[in-house]
């Protein structure tokens, strides 16, 4: 669907800040409806989703980029972090780049959206970057990830599954980091929770403008608990999130009627 | 070489700070340049500059300076560092970078080593024998750029021979502490 086919307001510049550079090849969109979303178990959805990974994975590592940029007085332990986040990503990038020429594919087939980065464009402190970015974005990847190295296993894929494993390996490593800076940071001082608290607010209400037409509707996996604890969540922190994946996919389940 | 622990320490800071503004630079770049193979290529140079930084401020520790310590270079130097770094066109970024700065950074880290006493300093001759292995890496996928992007060409043809030309001329290209304490506090 054209952006000219849709009748949606415009994303709100309080939330969204400008895009990063892309090549004449990608057709960027804005938000989730504006994609190609294909039906789980069709060809073009296989290969669509290489497309969309790739770039998600350029998204992730402009991200880190820009935060590596953009705060130089932070602990150089963190900035470390960053650094090694974007030669990560940059890998993953090349991965799904890979993978999507060899099953005969190419750069710009399909359009994306870069709204992770627009999103942390918005948000001026390294903590409320990394809360977001690392802390959810990485996290709700890895949850995916997770269930998709065993699908991939499961259809005998053995290609994509490693690149899944290897995937979310480096995950882990990049929710950590954010993890122990955090929590580090909240030791100091408890305040700097509000600036975390402030983006978390920000980028929900960015996501209901982003996926508004059911791009939230994900209800075939939920937490990667072992994951996530090995990524530095408290036991607690995975309570919650496992108990607010499962009510979410319980409304998602109603609202399609699959329950 | 002679020198003392403290001017060994400024050398060695002063290459991290070159380090870590590499790093900082790339990081930069990677939003603002537009293509694909460009970007990771830059993502994946990233850690290898944070790494040089990271040892290089582990031996300013150890060289009785703080740990992760840099000295900012001398005026001259860091204009060069500063120009190469202003570069917007994906290949001048590339080539400025890699054919221009990067071939003087090498020899100023060999000129150190074949100056030093090697059995005194050998933690920093380590270190810096290790960067220089990373190199090699470097200039292997510099090299192998083209073929991944042979339509990315120079708009500005003399771009690096220039930024080459502009780091040979500074051959001194550690400041004193004082100069550098004075430039920051009147900045």
């Amino acid at each position: 669907m054209a952006p000219s086919d849709t009748a949606r307001p415009p994303l709100d510049p309080r939330l969204f800040g400008d895009g990063p550079a892309r090549d004449p090849r990608f057709t960027v969109r804005e938000v989730w409806a504006e994609l190609e979303n294909y039906p789980d178990g069709t060809p073009e959805r296989d290969h669509e989703f290489l497309h969309r990974q790739m770039n998600e994975e350029m998204c992730v590592m402009e991200n880190a980029a820009r935060s590596l940029a953009d705060f130089p007085d932070a602990d150089w332990s963190v900035r470390k972090g960053l650094a090694r986040q974007c030669a990560d990503e940059a890998r993953h990038t090349m991965n799904y780049h890979r993978l999507l020429l060899a099953r005969g594919g190419h750069v710009g087939q399909y359009p994306v959206t870069n709204f992770q980065y627009r999103i942390l464009g918005r948000i001026d402190n390294l903590l409320g970057r990394l809360a977001v970015q690392n802390r959810s974005f990485e996290a709700d990847g890895l949850d995916a990830a997770t269930h998709a190295l065993a699908e991939a296993r499961a259809k005998g894929d053995e290609v994509l599954a490693e690149t899944y494993d290897a995937q979310q390996a480096d995950e882990v490593c990049h929710i950590r980091f954010a993890n122990d800076y955090i929590k580090a940071q909240l030791q100091q001082s408890p305040r700097v929770g509000l600036q975390i608290a402030r983006a978390l607010n920000l980028c929900a209400e960015a996501f209901a403008q982003v996926f508004a037409g059911g791009g939230e509707d994900v209800e075939k996996y939920g937490v990667a608990v072992e994951a996530r604890l090995e990524a530095g969540f408290s036991p607690e922190e995975v309570e919650v999130a496992v108990r607010q994946s499962n009510e979410r996919r319980a409304a998602v389940r109603a609202r399609l009627g699959l329950t | 070489m002679g020198e003392t622990i403290r001017q060994k320490a400024d050398r060695v800071g002063t290459f991290r700070y070159i380090s870590v503004f590499l790093m900082e630079t790339l990081a930069r770049w990677i939003p603002t340049t537009p293509e694909l193979e460009a970007k990771v290529f830059f993502g994946r140079q990233v850690w290898d500059f944070a790494q040089h930084a990271d040892w290089l401020g582990r031996r300013t520790g150890e060289l009785r300076s703080p740990m992760q310590w840099s000295l900012q270079p001398a005026d001259g130097y860091l204009r060069v560092l500063q120009t190469m770094a202003g570069a917007t066109g994906t290949m001048e970024r590339l080539a400025g970078l890699h054919d221009g700065l990067m071939p003087d950074l090498e020899a100023r880290y060999r000129d150190y080593i074949a100056r030093t006493d090697r059995l005194n300093d050998e933690p920093t001759v380590r270190i810096l024998e290790r960067i220089l292995f990373d190199f090699e890496r470097l200039r292997a996928d510099r090299a192998a750029f083209p073929a991944i992007r042979p339509d990315l060409t120079l708009a500005d043809a003399g771009w690096p021979a220039r930024i080459a030309a502009m780091a040979r001329a500074e051959t001194d290209y550690v400041s004193s502490r004082a100069a550098a304490r004075a430039a920051a506090t009147a900045s």
